[in-house]
């Protein structure tokens, strides 16, 4: 599965407000929502926070990747949210977080969901990609980046 | 009046040379000991300098002083922290394997060599112990960082191993004078009392060296000669009382370092320097000393008896005597591998000579063709090999520390400098955020050669020099406030991307993740308890410990205690699992 396939544009924002990392979760919880009819934003945003509560899933260098797995759906999702402005995510590097990637999973998916996750934590350990990622302008824009990236990584 | 005084001209230029030559090695990555015994050989007899030195009783004279001292140093700088997970299988090593070490060097020596079994257990023996001076050196430089516990173990072994060697090669030049015939028990007797004696003396030396450092007033620059002349009474004495010299050195070193008040810091500098002088001296004069056209009849046969040290004896005796011991398999092989002979042996291959029951140099010059082998086989890769076996560890550290001064009128205290590297994770943030301990106080922080008004709030900036004053024991958790921040990609790939409190609840990771078959006794217990029950109390920074298709890896400890794990989601390499599909 690549990363890529768990986005589509429309679960990408690129120029959020939002003032804390609660109000992040709930932003990340609905993009993951919309357009599923069987999933609760509610339900997403407890078992984000519930995992959050575990240990931040702030990787360093502003960068986070909140994660759980859900009930009642039966693919996995993922939405990309760039903040304006960094909030404190409680990471262990105490910056503040401006990049996050939600993924969420069915609760059967136990193998792909540490899979996707490490292939996730690889992907965002790439500082050029990152940077690209808080450059570009649209999330159209973002989508590509992301293309071009596992097309260089396949290359390589 | 002109000997003596091109005498002093020689030595000066030779000491010169060594000291630059260091800087080639740096460069070249060659272990430093061999380019010095190298400089030694080109001044020699046979090399272009035509020195002609023979004497084997000033070279021994020589060689245990200067072993002592840079055993004595290497005492000086081990934390006794670092005995909490080293000390057990480092002793273990350092006895029982340097005899496994050396039966089967011997035994196969008595083989190659074609002589008797007795002298062939006596060739084991001189090469059965790994350098003190070789190992810290090479674990020293190459910014290398290994996990504390393969660390202090191969830094104990090779500071404790050499009576062990010591006690074997005296007690088989005996039986050979003797023709053979010595009950066990003598020896075990003898044992015995080599170590007691070392240990007793160690200890009665060095709590009276530390009570005169601290108490009686002296010009500053007297406490290091003080010490030095502490290390060379402890080795003095115990010898001359029938103990272990070399272990006395050592321990008594240990319990100086740790313990004294006064000076410490400039007493193990001073030491330091001592000790890259004795190592130079050392290798330089054990260069001059051998002829090397006598090297080359017993090259084959020489080379054959290392390759068997390195590859057979060692690795036997290294994965024996580490049965008891929780080690992972990369981290065994390593220590196999770093098992580098250094000066003992070949001052050790004096000691038949000086004897008088070998003919002529034979030992010598197996020894330090052994040395050799070992130096350029082993030496020059300990670095490649702690990667290739994904040792490395990534530093955690600020890095660069510029300099520690002891801080008069208070206790424990010390003034340290460190330098921000240009691409040190702390870069950006203001020292108010990187959550300094309470104990520790920021004097200075110099940019540009200026102090600023402000030190904790400006953003810190590469190059900068921050001073900071504290006890001496919280130093550590300063580093670690100032480095731990550190995510660089080497980083997040050892201890995994994500971060936990030791005391996480195991049960709420596999709510989270979904671990198949838990071990039922792992319900209500945390991520310690789960590193207490596979390592005891004996933790150390990078040990591991799986739960199901996820691995943890220690992050941060306060002594035992531990504070943060990595996370680390098992799975096959991106790249591959692009492959595949």
């Amino acid at each position: 599965m690549k990363i890529v396939d768990l986005l589509t544009p429309a679960r990408i924002q690129t120029d959020a407000e939002v003032g804390s990392k609660k109000r992040a979760l709930e932003v990340l919880s609905e993009m993951l929502t919309t357009g599923d009819g069987e999933l609760a934003a509610a339900t997403v945003f407890n078992k984000l926070i519930s995992r959050e509560r575990l240990g931040s899933t702030g990787l360093g260098h502003g960068v986070a990747l909140p994660h759980a797995r859900i009930e009642g759906t039966d693919r996995a999702l993922g939405a990309l949210l760039r903040l304006e402005q960094g909030v404190d995510f409680d990471a262990f590097d105490k910056r503040p977080v401006d990049l996050m990637f939600a993924l969420v999973v069915p609760e059967h998916f136990t193998d792909e969901h540490l899979q996707i996750l490490a292939d996730l934590a690889e992907m965002f350990s790439d500082q050029s990609l990152c940077d690209a990622l808080r450059n570009a302008a649209d999330p159209e824009q973002t989508y590509q980046e992301l293309l071009d990236w596992h097309g260089r990584v396949k290359q390589a | 009046m002109a000997a003596a005084n091109q005498f002093i001209l020689a030595i000066g230029l030779l000491l010169f040379a060594s000291i630059l030559a260091s800087r080639i090695s740096d460069r070249v990555g060659a272990p430093l000991l061999l380019v010095f015994l190298l400089i030694g050989m080109l001044v020699g007899a046979e090399g272009p300098g035509g020195v002609v030195y023979e004497d084997v009783f000033s070279a021994n004279l020589l060689a245990n002083l200067a072993l002592a001292i840079i055993l004595f140093d290497g005492g000086l700088r081990t934390p006794l922290s670092s005995f909490r997970v080293g000390l057990r299988p480092a002793v273990v090593l350092a006895t029982v394997g340097v005899v496994i070490t050396s039966a089967i060097t011997g035994y196969a020596a008595h083989l190659i060599f074609d002589m008797s079994l007795l002298e062939g257990m006596l060739l084991g023996a001189i090469v059965g112990s790994t350098d003190a001076a070789a190992v810290f050196a090479l674990l020293h430089s190459h910014g290398l960082q290994l996990n504390d516990r393969v660390r202090s173990t191969l830094e104990i072994e090779s500071g404790s191993n050499d009576p062990m060697a010591v006690f074997l090669t005296l007690s088989l030049i005996e039986l050979v004078q003797r023709g053979g015939g010595a009950s066990g028990l003598m020896l075990l007797q003898d044992f015995i009392q080599q170590l007691g004696l070392g240990a007793v003396v160690a200890f009665a030396v060095a709590r009276l060296l530390i009570y005169m450092i601290d108490r009686v007033n002296l010009a500053g620059s007297l406490y290091p000669l003080l010490a030095l002349s502490g290390g060379l009474c402890l080795y003095g004495l115990a010898a001359t009382l029938g103990g272990s010299g070399f272990l006395a050195a050592y321990l008594g070193g240990l319990m100086l370092g740790n313990r004294v008040r006064q000076a410490r810091n400039d007493i193990r500098r001073f030491h330091d320097g001592m000790a890259w002088l004795c190592q130079i001296s050392l290798f330089v004069l054990l260069g001059l000393l051998v002829t090397p056209s006598e090297l080359v009849p017993i090259i084959p046969q020489a080379l054959l008896t290392a390759l068997v040290l390195i590859f057979i004896a060692r690795p036997a005796a290294v994965l024996l005597c580490l049965v008891p011991f929780r080690f992972s398999w990369p981290e065994r092989f390593y220590i196999s591998w770093v098992g580098l002979r250094g000066a003992v042996p070949i001052v050790l291959g004096l000691y038949p000579l000086v004897a008088g029951v070998t003919d002529g140099r034979f030992s010598f010059n197996v020894a330090f063709f052994v040395v050799l082998v070992s130096l350029v086989v082993q030496g020059w890769t300990v670095a490649p090999a702690a990667r290739l076996l994904g040792l490395r560890m990534p530093t955690l550290n600020l890095g660069q520390q510029l300099a520690e001064i002891d801080a008069p009128g208070l206790h424990n205290h010390e003034l340290t400098v460190y330098r921000i590297p240009p691409r040190s994770p702390a870069l950006g943030m203001t020292l108010k955020q990187l959550d300094l301990p309470r104990e520790s106080q920021v004097v200075a922080l110099v940019r540009h050669g200026e102090s600023l008004p402000n030190p904790y709030q400006a953003p810190l900036a590469p190059n900068d020099n921050l001073y900071i004053l504290a006890a001496s024991r919280v130093f550590p958790a300063v580093e670690d406030a100032l480095g731990g921040v550190s995510t660089s990609p080497e980083e997040r790939q050892y201890f995994g991307p994500f971060v936990l409190s030791g005391d996480t609840r195991i049960a709420d990771i596999v709510d989270a993740y979904d671990i198949h078959d838990l071990k039922p006794e792992l319900h209500g217990k945390t991520v310690a308890d789960l590193f207490r029950s596979l390592y005891g109390r004996s933790v150390a920074v990078g040990d591991r410990a799986e739960l199901g298709d996820l691995e943890f890896v220690i992050r941060r400890l306060q002594r035992d205690r531990i504070l943060q794990v990595g996370l680390k989601p098992r799975a096959r390499p991106l790249k591959k699992a692009h492959k595949a599909q």
